[in-house]
């Protein structure tokens, strides 16, 4: 039953958030300005470039530090740098923002169009509500998450698999990072957003508070990836599981905390 | 209304008395006492009592700000009180046991639909929370729609819709699990009189046919007291007065108005009349007057008099107040009241 509700509340988050370009408008552009337009740019302008304006690039690159390039051109070394290690927080920051929008948009978003107050009337649990618009939020940031992973290793493929001289994407980090952190990023996001949308009335203060407190957060963590991401996948999976039992310790907190007499008040 | 049961004192085992304690409180839908509740500096209510018999029609009538809606938003378990020392719902004490009542009521109040999904899509969401699976929720909001003349609407966008068809779609939402209780808060507000008038007759129809209860908040009186059972008026944080809606007018227009049809009707001299003991007033009707008197008692005497003046007396009868006059007498008393006290205050200063 209460697995069910959880799922119910989620698929109208998500049929509602699809039917508005406002929603829409961001979750698609972001992606595609960071997975289509920065790799293939790139992997593009290397292909073009001559060996010694590669080299004056990759010069200011520590290259020794980043292990799989020894014995690659300095254009396959560019290409193998950028494309494993550089564009990998890329890929953190897009389920931060596709969550960030939709949790704002379905829990303040709903305050401030009056609509969760006919739902705090019915059975629906404490749990089952706020969980249901975890997943509702958290669920698409993955599933988008991942449709750009796809994409990204097709284009990587086909583009830097040239320069590099073999196949060599994804590697053992990005599977942790896709399979372990950008779900776990994704509901840290969404469970900061769904508490910060509980105690603000509207949907532009919970996008502003988001991207005032949660936002520079990420992109620390963003800014910190790519050094990450160097002490091996070992390492990083260990991160992604202390981020996993950190969303658990946030779910549980956010439900206990959560008060129905608090939302109601936000709008009378 | 439910049968008592009848058991003898020998017979009472612990199970029996438990059982019959169970029934009695499941006599009432609603039992509130001493309920209040503030907003910062402001008292809404401060000390309502209510008792509210399963199987009735019950409207709380107040001005604009009176605590109605507080009121229901406690009852429903989405507000606590401040204080209370019975707070009872369908017999579960609040807010304790609100997971016991929420199952079995229905709510509309000033809240709004999703307007991206259809009527349908709503529907069927709320129904789902209840826990109904999907294909029941789909058929009793197909039922719900159709009924409330929305049927070929079900498959739009609500956002398309009127205020009049939002209205409904929001008291078919309170309907969709076919809740023992249902909160209704200004049911027939932008609702034509013809939509009004037929889901007042809908909620009558429930409540005579099915034994649900209502507990409707509205501002139009004269609906009010078409269908409740039971009213109460709610008034300066207070139920000022609560019964049936003929016994509430009475309460609160004590005054008694008789209604004299005599023939010609320009006979009647309306100056001697109003000069007789106990009348308060005389107002000219198209068959006679109506004359108000200060007391019951001097009915005999005035009635004698009046049959002893010129023209023939064809009829008296008594004209009861309506609940819309008792309302706005109560309403402008208390804001007389009002005013005086913060007069007296402002002289004290």
């Amino acid at each position: 039953m209460k697995g069910g509700t959880i799922w119910t509340i989620a698929a109208k988050d998500l049929r509602e958030s699809t039917a508005t370009g406002q929603v829409l408008a961001p979750v698609a552009i972001v992606p595609f300005v960071f997975v289509v337009l920065y790799p293939v740019g790139l992997l593009l302008a290397l292909r073009s470039m001559s060996p010694a304006d590669a080299h004056d690039l990759v010069s200011k690159i520590p290259t020794s530090a980043f292990p799989g390039t020894g014995e690659l051109t300095v254009q396959g070394q560019a290409a193998y740098i950028s494309t494993v290690y550089l564009f990998a927080g890329f890929f953190l920051i897009i389920p931060t923002m596709v969550a960030v929008v939709l949790a704002a948009n379905s829990f303040a978003g709903e305050k401030e169009r009056h609509t969760l107050e006919g739902v705090l009337y019915t059975p629906v649990t404490d749990t089952a509500l706020v969980v249901g618009k975890i997943v509702g939020a958290a669920l698409p940031a993955v599933v988008i998450s991942w449709v750009c992973f796809g994409v990204y290793t097709t284009l990587v493929n086909i583009l830097g698999n040239p320069l590099v001289g073999h196949w060599y994407f994804p590697t053992l980090n990005w599977w942790v990072l896709m399979v372990l952190l950008v779900p776990a990023v994704s509901v840290f996001v969404t469970a900061c957003v769904v508490w910060v949308s509980a105690r603000v009335s509207s949907y532009q203060s919970a996008n502003s508070i988001a991207g005032f407190a949660v936002l520079p957060l990420i992109l620390l963590v963003v800014g910190q990836a790519t050094g990450v991401m160097l002490l091996g996948p070992g390492f990083f999976a260990v991160l992604g599981l202390v981020l996993v039992v950190v969303d658990v310790v946030m779910m549980r907190w956010i439900i206990t905390t959560f008060d129905r007499e608090r939302v109601v008040a936000s709008f009378l | 209304m439910m049968k008592e049961a009848t058991t003898f004192p020998s017979d009472r085992t612990p199970a029996v008395e438990a059982a019959a304690a169970g029934q009695e409180s499941s006599r009432f839908a609603i039992e509130v006492a001493g309920l209040a509740r503030s907003f910062g500096e402001t008292t809404v209510l401060d000390g309502v009592d209510l008792r509210l018999e399963s199987g009735g029609v019950f409207g709380l009538l107040g001005p604009n700000g009176a605590g109605k809606t507080t009121t229901v938003r406690i009852l429903t378990g989405v507000l606590r009180a401040d204080r209370a020392s019975c707070l009872r719902v369908l017999g579960h004490d609040l807010p304790d046991e609100i997971a016991s009542v929420r199952p079995h009521i229905g709510v509309q109040t000033d809240t709004a639909l999703y307007d991206r999904l259809t009527g349908l899509d709503n529907l069927t969401f709320f129904g789902r929370l209840y826990g109904m699976s999907s294909a029941d929720a789909t058929r009793a909001a197909h039922a719900l729609l159709d009924r409330f003349g929305l049927g070929d609407r079900q498959a739009h966008r609500v956002g398309t819709y009127s205020k009049g068809m939002k209205q409904k779609a929001l008291i078919a939402r309170a309907l969709i699990a076919d809740p023992e209780l249902v909160f209704l808060d200004e049911p027939t507000a932008g609702l034509d009189p013809e939509a009004a008038h037929e889901l007042m007759m809908y909620i009558h129809d429930l409540s005579i046919e099915q034994g649900r209860t209502f507990f409707i908040t509205s501002h139009r009186l004269e609906e009010m007291e078409s269908i409740c059972t039971k009213v109460g008026v709610l008034s300066r944080g207070r139920i000022a007065a609560q019964g049936a809606p003929a016994e509430v007018a009475r309460m609160l227009v004590p005054d008694v108005r008789i209604r004299i049809t005599v023939a010609p009707p320009t006979v009647l001299d309306q100056s001697a009349v109003l000069a007789l003991e106990g009348v308060r007033t005389v107002t000219p009707v198209e068959s006679g007057a109506m004359v108000e008197l200060t007391t019951r008692q001097a009915v005999p005497a005035v009635v004698r008099a009046i049959a002893a003046m010129p023209g023939d007396l064809l009829g008296i009868a008594e004209e009861p107040p309506t609940l819309e006059e008792a309302y706005l007498r109560l309403v402008h008393t208390q804001e007389r009241v009002h005013t005086q006290e913060g007069a007296a205050v402002g002289g004290a200063r």
